[in-house]
């Protein structure tokens, strides 16, 4: 979900390197961690080469390919820039104006998190039924992805030194100037991270795309799968997706440039003056409202409405129940063990400086990006052929989770670890603790919140995956995701609502968590 | 004859290549405070890092007790130093209580017997025994440093470091905590090696201070000796104001502007810069009608509150002199006055 | 204090959760329990499993998926896989796993309730149930004279933009493979083009239907018996449509058989035998008889729904179902750019 730019409090002058070495025991975990990460990237690489340049060159270059890129890439082109400015939009007006109601609207704008993209799709498709292609996957992926911007610009808006905007003001600069030459360079960083993940997030999304008919790399690899398993066809896709992934994370780096992480500076400024709207308080009003409606109201009145027309015969008991204990009990152990192993990673990017560190930040970078369909398919082949045992199990699934799912715990247990000074440690370990009690003692406890935001943003991306669980749930598996997609696809809407509802109620808790996190100032 | 408590022979230590301290040579001996003072940047904070443990010399050993507990080829664990320290911040965990930041030195003991420790700790501190109960976030400055000094001391170690403990400090509490610290631990006997830029505080309260510049000590003496008799230009710019009048030194006399002041035995005769401190000039005005040798006017005046700058030029070539004395009834512009020099100065190259 | 103790029982609570979902989540690999990997309809295979497990007693379990995910995913466990009993909505995944060499051989009785023409001859697998390939086509939009009078028909320049199909599911598949096996490679391709050309794309079977319903196309071709499921329902997908059965052995009225086999890797082999026997004995087909599946009935003379036309009125082609190649319509429709 949310990955907004880490902050990083100054370090001191007179300790130019980081704390010693970590244990034999953190750098074994760690490494094994980075060379698993490595498996799908190998996947693709090894069928490349397995099925050789000429076939591999026919089943790319190929006009069905170039169906898919123009799909997909159109699909990013205009749906994150669109992203930005209804998300650009909204932060300014909650955070910046005298709105009526800013209270009430801040926390709203969150929910679309809540929730899941193929839940939306279904929404809309249940409102106007020939919905399909690129439109309809734009409509759907904006109202979905658009929070991932509204987020982080509304936490910066929020911490924004006014004294620059005033000294901009004295210079002779109107509202627009200052909003265009000010106030949107010092969201840049904020941007360019929401944007790259929603990139992410578009390219990996599978469901919400399929469920109307708008064929991008996912669901044609998805449909390779279901039609030769194992074959070329489909681990050439994903190669062409993986690097579909790259271009995206490169474009993001160099327009990043050489800033890594937005500096918070010591202690929260001082608020700033609500701009007035006067006259276009209306207009944005209806603005506001209108998005509300189509992100939040179409969705739960489709929902409310499949249920009213099932009646009380699609809430089949026994089998949503079974499929809540699924789906809750995969999540909790897959969050769990997520951030258990977060920790040694963590460790290891934000206190040392070897090579270990820097080979964590580019696998984590990597991975993070990889859409889950790769991460599937490369286990499947990987356990089919050399790991049998393991094929179909419940350990994979979690593995694969835990794959996929890392960098999300990572990113707020990495902020969690940045914020306690190592003086505390340093000060523990002079009262006669040792490092490992120490740990236990401070740094643990303190981490304790982000890490337990970490684990319930894992939580929820898990109990509401579809792709990968499609392919690797074992036997006699049946989560909300998949009980949800199977009755969807046969058109059985009503029976799919109950399934719908519970999804979203799922997903509510962590919404508010991490509206919490926003608004606290160090979370970040 | 008493153990040194602590002892450093030989330390030096480097960073990416950048030498941060030379040969260092220190002794602390029992129940005694020492200060080492310098300027940001000049080592001294990797020096209370170095004997804390959280880094390891690249040349030299330490010990402490009687036990070495560093060298380059092996270092004791910061954790079984049985060291106090005490950072500039304080460094207090933020999600325990007083009480519990106290006692967390204090493991395997009875809850009983921490409970009354952390009491003992508190009064020790002057801090009331309501605080256990309250979070670091509620405290002040002051008090959240006196905390951080009882969490220290809980553990009854044998040596004590302090990380500039009073910077952090408005400068109107600063006086009255270091005081009231410097009594604490003389009273409980214990050993304090205390790093600080202040030479104010360093003269103040310690024993045994240590000028560092550039990761060397330029000189290791008592208050006193550093500060009327030190051994080089920096150390005594450093520790305080120097007046420096050129003179010509003649068996242990200078002859200047100012008149014939004694010095150090061991000055080589001949010209020389002879370094006053201001506290030794008193101006005096003279009546027009008495002698003009040794008579000086003054020029301008800085009214600093407490104190007056007078500038006086002397007779003769010599320099404008500053005079640096109480304000009451200071002479006016162009006042003849006479400079006399108290007690003996100091020749240095 | 207060902490710990609430940290104590957040660790508690994460370890029963764990516990509770491994259990939960482990693959029921129970020794006593029959495992089908089953591509038919979810809802048709538990009334089977429902009635066989009532008259015999024996626990079934099944893995959902589809014909050609699940003839592969048996083709690549070899003789490692733990399923027993492979039953499908189609023949062209049951022709695969029978080339692999994974079928054992069923028991004369199973097969001596089946009809020759609704299984191969190898007697490694055999027919349980038949569909039949339709063009449902929008009442309101073609009158009886306009409808195509061949599925090749189709390909058609005229055709363009008023037909639609599902190119990416089994079913589909199917006919096309059925196509291949009578009209041969070329004139396969050219009707692929033909269709990449002028048809509309929809995911599956029901899409299309609805889709020709709400007349966004004409017509499509999809399998009889979702147009009956619907009519007995709510009639909301179907409506304003009605079926129209190429006949005279054209390619567009191929009946396609389900199938289901017993796997020569399975450590039940009697159970697994006597699931397909009943399958296809009078019970089971009665299911398809009574029930609301709608799809034809092949074995132990059992008549079709009363609301269905007859079999054998249908007027299909003959295709030996062993034959039909799923790979080289894979490799046809990704020529053609549909996959």
């Amino acid at each position: 979900m949310v990955a907004p730019p880490v902050s990083r409090t100054a370090a001191p002058v007179s300790r130019p390197d980081k704390a010693a070495r970590p244990g034999p025991l953190v750098s074994a975990t760690v490494a094994i961690l980075v060379a698993a990460t490595c498996i799908p990237l190998g996947y693709v690489v090894w069928g490349a080469v397995s099925v050789g340049w000429t076939r591999a060159y026919e089943l790319v270059v190929r006009p069905r390919v170039g169906e898919l890129l123009f799909n997909t890439v159109g699909l990013v082109v205009v749906t994150v820039p669109l992203c930005v400015v209804i998300g650009v939009g909204v932060a300014w007006l909650v955070e910046r104006t005298d709105l009526p109601g800013r209270a009430f609207w801040r926390p709203l704008f969150v929910a679309p998190l809540a929730i899941p993209a193929f839940v939306n799709s279904y929404a809309w498709v249940g409102v106007i039924p020939s919905l399909h292609g690129l439109w309809a996957g734009v409509l759907v992926a904006t109202l979905s992805y658009f929070p991932f911007i509204y987020l982080p610009v509304a936490a910066t808006l929020r911490r924004l030194d006014p004294a620059v905007e005033e000294s901009a003001r004295a210079l002779g600069s109107d509202s627009t100037g200052v909003f265009f030459r000010v106030v949107l360079p010092q969201l840049r960083l904020a941007i360019l991270g929401g944007g790259l993940l929603i990139g992410v997030h578009l390219l990996a999304e599978f469901g919400a795309f399929a469920m109307v008919r708008f064929d991008t790399f996912t669901v044609a690899i998805f449909q390779q799968f279901q039609v030769t398993f194992d074959g070329a066809a489909g681990s050439m896709l994903a190669g062409v997706l993986v690097l579909l992934c790259l271009v995206l994370l490169v474009a993001e780096a160099l327009a990043r440039g050489r800033a890594r992480f937005s500096r918070i500076g010591a202690g929260a400024p001082r608020a700033a003056n609500p701009i007035r709207l006067g006259r276009t308080t209306i207009a944005a009003e209806t603005a506001l409202i209108a998005l509300t409606v189509l992100a939040l109201g179409v969705p739960g009145w489709t929902i409310v409405r499949w249920l009213w027309i099932g009646g009380t015969k699609v809430w089949v008991l026994d089998d949503i129940a079974t499929a809540l204990g699924q789906t809750i009990g995969l999540a909790t152990v897959a969050a769990v063990l997520t951030t258990v192993l977060a920790f040694p990673v963590a460790w290891v990017a934000v206190r040392s400086n070897g090579v270990l560190a820097r080979a964590v930040e580019g696998a984590n970078y990597v991975t993070s990006s990889l859409p889950g369909i790769v991460t599937a398919l490369a286990l499947v082949t990987v356990t089919i052929h050399a790991a049998r045992p393991l094929y179909q199990s419940v350990a994979l699934i979690v593995f694969a989770y835990v794959l996929l799912f890392i960098p999300r715990a990572l990113v707020n247990v990495r902020a969690g670890l940045a914020q306690v000074p190592p003086g505390l440690e340093e000060a523990s370990r002079s009262l006669g603790s040792s490092p490992a009690a120490t740990f236990l003692r401070v740094t643990l406890r303190l981490t304790a919140p982000a890490a337990a935001a970490g684990a319930s943003l894992v939580f929820v991306a898990v109990a509401t995956e579809l792709t990968a669980t499609l392919l690797l749930a074992p036997t006699g598996t049946n989560t909300l995701s998949m009980r949800f997609w199977s009755l969807s696809s046969e058109l059985d809407y009503a029976a799919a609502a109950p399934y719908a509802l519970v999804l979203v109620v799922l997903a509510i808790p962590v919404t508010l968590v991490l509206f919490r996190q926003s608004t606290k100032v160090a979370a970040l | 004859m008493t153990t040194t408590i602590l002892e450093i022979k030989g330390l030096a230590k480097s960073f990416n290549g950048h030498t941060v301290l030379h040969d260092i040579d220190l002794a602390l001996q029992p129940a005694t405070m020492t200060a080492v003072v310098g300027s940001s940047g000049c080592g001294k904070t990797t020096l209370l890092r170095l004997i804390a443990g959280f880094e390891t010399p690249d040349a030299g050993t330490i010990t402490i007790d009687g036990r070495q507990v560093a060298s380059p080829e092996s270092a004791v664990a910061p954790h079984r130093r049985a060291v106090g320290y005490v950072a500039q911040d304080g460094a207090l965990f933020p999600h325990l209580t007083v009480g519990q930041n106290i006692a967390y030195g204090l493991r395997g003991a009875a809850r009983a017997e921490v409970r009354g420790r952390v009491g003992e700790l508190l009064e020790t501190v002057s801090l009331d025994t309501s605080y256990a109960s309250r979070r670091p976030h509620q405290l002040s400055g002051g008090q959240q440093q006196r905390v951080a000094l009882a969490r220290a001391l809980a553990r009854q170690p044998v040596l004590m470091l302090l990380d500039e403990p009073f910077s952090a400090l408005d400068t109107g509490l600063r006086a009255s905590t270091r005081k009231a610290v410097a009594g604490l631990l003389t009273d409980a006997g214990v050993t304090t090696l205390l790093v600080t830029h202040d030479q104010e505080e360093a003269l103040s309260i310690s024993d045994q201070v240590a000028v560092m510049r550039d990761g060397r000590f330029t000189q290791v003496g008592s208050p006193q000796q550093v500060y009327r008799h030190p051994t080089d230009r920096f150390t005594a710019e450093f520790l305080g104001d120097c007046i420096s009048v050129s003179c010509t030194v003649a068996s242990g006399v200078a002859d200047c502007a100012l008149g014939r002041i004694p010095v150090q035995a061991s000055a080589a005769d001949g010209p020389a810069t002879l370094v006053l401190r201001p506290e030794q000039l008193v101006a005096t005005v003279v009546s027009d009608s008495e002698q003009l040798d040794g008579v000086g006017t003054v020029i301008a005046t800085e009214f600093l509150g407490h104190d007056v700058l007078l500038t006086i030029d002397p007779a003769g070539d010599a320099a404008p002199i500053v005079v640096r004395q109480h304000s009451l009834n200071p002479p006016p512009i162009d006042a003849k006055v006479r400079v006399e020099v108290v007690g003996s100065g100091v020749v240095l190259n | 204090m207060r902490r710990r103790r609430w940290s104590r029982i957040a660790a508690a609570v994460s370890v029963v959760a764990v516990v509770l979902g491994a259990t939960a989540c482990s693959s029921s690999s129970k020794s006593d329990e029959l495992l089908i990997y089953n591509a038919q309809h979810e809802s048709l295979t538990k009334e089977w499993i429902d009635a066989f497990t009532k008259e015999t007693g024996i626990k079934v379990t099944y893995r959902q998926g589809g014909d050609t995910e699940l003839g592969n995913q048996l083709i690549a466990e070899g003789d490692a896989s733990p399923a027993d009993v492979f039953l499908t909505e189609n023949s062209p995944a049951m022709a695969a796993v029978e080339k692999a060499g994974l079928f054992a051989d069923l028991n004369k009785d199973t097969l001596d309730q089946v009809p020759a023409q609704y299984r191969p001859a190898t007697g490694k697998w055999t027919g349980v149930a038949a569909r039949s390939t339709v063009f449902v086509y929008n009442k309101a939009r073609l009158q009886p004279d306009q409808l195509p009078k061949s599925m090749l028909d189709l390909e058609q320049p005229a055709w363009r933009g008023r037909w639609g199909g599902a190119p990416a599911k089994a079913d589909f598949q199917a006919i096309v493979s059925a196509l291949l096996e009578l009209e041969g490679e070329q004139a396969t391709a050219q009707w692929l083009a033909g269709m990449k050309a002028g048809a509309k794309i929809y995911n599956d079977n029901i899409a299309t239907m609805k889709a020709v319903n709400a007349g966004e196309v004409d017509g499509g071709i999809i399998y009889h018996y979702y147009w009956f499921r619907d009519q007995a329902n709510t009639k909301e997908g179907s409506g304003n449509t009605a079926l129209h059965y190429f006949k005279n052995q054209d390619p567009g009225a191929f009946v396609s058989l389900s199938g289901g086999g017993v796997l020569k890797s399975s450590k039940k082999q009697d159970q697994a035998q006597q699931f397909i026997k009943f399958v296809t004995g009078k019970a089971g087909q009665e299911v398809l008889e009574k029930g609301t599946s709608f799809e034809y009935p092949v074995a132990s003379d059992v008549p079709a729904n009363p609301a269905l036309p007859p079999l054998d009125s249908l007027q299909a082609p003959k295709v030996d179902p062993s034959t039909l190649d799923a790979q080289k319509v894979t490799d046809l429709m990704t020529k053609a750019g549909l996959l």
